[in-house]
């Protein structure tokens, strides 16, 4: 009976301090995860401000100049074209169009 | 305390019998003593645990949460816009808003001047007058400051003052495709273009503290390269020709996404405007078009089965209907096809067809393509078209060059559309739609009569008569109709005061896009040989238009037979 009790409030002890661990435990972790929730928030924000930057700077009137200014030129229309394959390979010596067309 | 027989020399056993049993009671009421102690003892163990966890259940919550309604929410968290491509066109970003507590500021002239300095456009004037009342313990200053300014201002070291953080929408492109983006309040909150939609459609979060929206972007059909194009090609058209305003559009011919809207002059999204001369004139504001209508009229024609594009027409003499008298603006004196009452855009030629057709046939068909319902698209409705309810024989005459009939340029440009991507209607769209994807809407003329009304658009453009010539791009099959439309003033129309329109599809084999550009009130000048016609102004800013979109839209340019 005697090793009974002492043995129900060890447990008692043991149990009361786990408790208290836990629980501490357990408010260091929701401090933690509140920390890391600021964090990501404000990372967050940074990234929406740097996309935003990287949209100011990519805006076609800003690119344009910059791209001017290191020679180079919009997209003409004529240098998007379908290649002419008829006419091309009607431009080809016979021999030449025989093995092309072979191997089409 | 001690147990145990207490042996005590000397004594008789009566007596020592006596000692054993009083020691025996003793020992056992001990232990009696002993066991409630312990009991006692655990139950107030137990007693203090479970205190302690109703302590921990009623303090050890942590930030108590509660669920508040919409209108009690301090701003409204919204998703980001973005184009096509996914290119950012708004977002929101957390910014420190400025405000004073009067009470605690020492002098209201020496905190206006230093801020006056930070902050760019700041009336000092109002804010010395807001300062002045001490009874006032919040001021707002600024909403949503720069972090330079805040850091700037922070360095002040001014008394009373201080920040808040409040989301505010940011538009990094500017002002391109202000019409389309719209305006959010001071809150947040939408009231405008796909800014009011988004409101509209649940995809704002109320929210009591300044977070970023977790919801994934909203994408728009437009393209920041083709918007640009459009409005920068505008802006320079209007330059040219002075014109009072300018409107553009590029379209996705078989699935209504709108590449590009331009309204110009724009608007800033930051600065909301109900300026006159700002509004949106492609889908808010509806405009007697002029001869661009006869697209409708000689596709109704054919597609009625009663005329060819070889049909003739004997446009020698003006046209008498109902007491008025229709003539051509270049009378051309001699019978012309189909094809070419289109090409020469003859008003007397498009009356005679529209008249043979019938009222009826034209209002029927006006409402098949789309022409006269309301519509409405993510940036708002669209404005009603203007039609007077009398529909007889003159109305007839006048709507099929245009006259007679406001209609906005989003709307006829919708509707003309059908005519070129095969002939079934299409409901424009400012929302991405997945590549490929087709109009399911109803047939509107047949295939073959939407096919060789192509081949009428593009002879507009190549042949000697078209009056679309300079809207020519080579390689890519541009075809059109152009529109000059005089508008009304007092007493009639206003000759030297028109809507020059032009619009054109491409590639002309196979439609892939249609555009739209009216220019308001062009002047004469001498690079269009004092002309105000479209095809001397509209035409050849739709080609510079095309040539430099085709790229971008990976439209190849192909070697063209002669």
């Amino acid at each position: 009976m005697r090793i009974l009790m002492i043995g129900a409030a060890a447990l008692m002890l043991i149990s009361a301090f786990r408790l208290y661990a836990i629980n501490y435990d357990t408010r260091d972790f929701a401090e933690q995860v509140q920390a890391q929730e600021r964090r990501l928030e404000k990372i967050r924000q940074d990234i929406a401000i740097l996309k935003a930057d990287r949209a100011l700077a990519a805006r076609p009137e800003v690119i344009g100049p910059a791209a001017r200014a290191m020679g180079l030129a919009p997209a003409r229309e004529d240098q998007f074209t379908e290649p002419d394959v008829e006419s091309h390979l009607a431009a080809l010596p016979n021999e030449t169009r025989e093995a092309a067309g072979s191997s089409r | 305390m001690t147990s145990g027989i207490i042996i005590t020399p000397g004594l008789p056993d009566r007596a020592l019998a006596a000692n054993a049993k009083r020691d025996r009671v003793s020992e056992a009421y001990l232990v009696r003593i002993r066991a409630v102690a312990a009991i006692a003892g655990v139950m107030l163990a137990f007693a203090l645990v479970a205190g302690q966890l109703v302590r921990l259940a009623i303090l050890g919550q942590g930030e108590v949460s509660v669920s508040m309604s919409q209108p009690m929410a301090i701003a409204f968290a919204r998703p980001d816009i973005v184009d096509r491509n996914g290119q950012l066109l708004a977002s929101d970003l957390i910014m420190p808003s400025l405000f004073a507590d009067p009470a605690l500021v020492v002098d209201k002239d020496e905190l206006a001047e230093k801020l006056g300095h930070v902050l760019p456009g700041l009336n000092q004037a109002e804010l010395r007058k807001s300062l002045a009342d001490r009874d006032k313990r919040f001021v707002w200053i600024r909403r949503g400051t720069s972090t330079r300014q805040a850091e700037a201002i922070h360095n002040l070291g001014l008394p009373g003052i201080e920040f808040r953080n409040e989301l505010k929408r940011a538009y990094p492109s500017g002002t391109l495709a202000g019409h389309v983006l719209g305006y959010v309040d001071i809150d947040n909150k939408g009231i405008a273009g796909i800014e009011r939609f988004l409101d509209e459609n649940g995809q704002v979060d109320p929210v009591h503290t300044p977070n970023l929206s977790n919801r994934p972007p909203v994408q728009l059909s437009l393209d920041i390269g083709v918007q640009h194009a459009v409005e920068e090609e505008l802006a320079a058209a209007m330059a040219t020709y002075e014109a009072r305003a300018a409107v553009g559009l590029v379209m996705d011919a078989k699935s209504g996404e709108i590449l590009a809207a331009a309204s110009l002059p724009g608007v800033d999204p930051l600065v909301p405007s109900l300026e006159r001369e700002t509004m949106d004139r492609l889908s808010g504001g509806t405009f007697e078009l002029g001869s661009i209508f006869k697209m409708f009229t000689v596709a109704m024609a054919m597609d009625s089965g009663k005329f060819t594009l070889d049909t003739p027409v004997d446009v020698r003499k003006p046209l008498s209907v109902g007491g008025f008298t229709i003539t051509d603006s270049h009378p051309i004196g001699r019978i012309l096809s189909v094809a070419e009452v289109f090409r020469r855009s003859s008003n007397v030629g498009a009356g005679m067809l529209a008249l043979d057709l019938g009222a009826g046939r034209q209002k029927e068909f006006f409402q098949r393509i789309g022409l006269t319902g309301a519509m409405k698209t993510e940036a708002g409705s669209v404005a009603d078209v203007q039609l007077p309810e009398r529909w007889e024989a003159v109305e007839t005459v006048t709507r099929s060059y245009g006259h007679g009939i406001a209609v906005t340029p989003l709307q006829f440009a919708a509707a003309a559309a059908s005519l070129v991507n095969g002939g079934k209607r299409i409901q424009p769209t400012y929302l991405r739609r997945p590549t490929g994807s087709e109009s399911d809407g109803e047939r509107v003329i047949s295939e073959e009569t939407s096919r060789q009304f192509n081949a009428l658009m593009r002879s507009n453009v190549t042949e000697r008569d078209g009056t679309g010539r300079r809207a020519n791009v080579p390689g890519l099959e541009v075809g059109g109709k152009t529109g000059t439309a005089e508008l009304p003033g007092k007493g009639g129309y206003k000759e030297k005061s028109v809507i020059s329109s032009f619009f054109a599809a491409f590639p002309m084999s196979n439609p892939k896009y249609v555009t739209l550009v009216s220019l308001f009130e062009p002047q004469p000048i001498k690079e269009t040989s004092m002309q105000i016609t479209a095809g001397r102004n509209a035409a050849p800013v739709t080609a510079k238009i095309i040539a430099r979109i085709a790229p971008q839209l990976d439209v190849m340019s192909r070697s063209e037979t002669p």
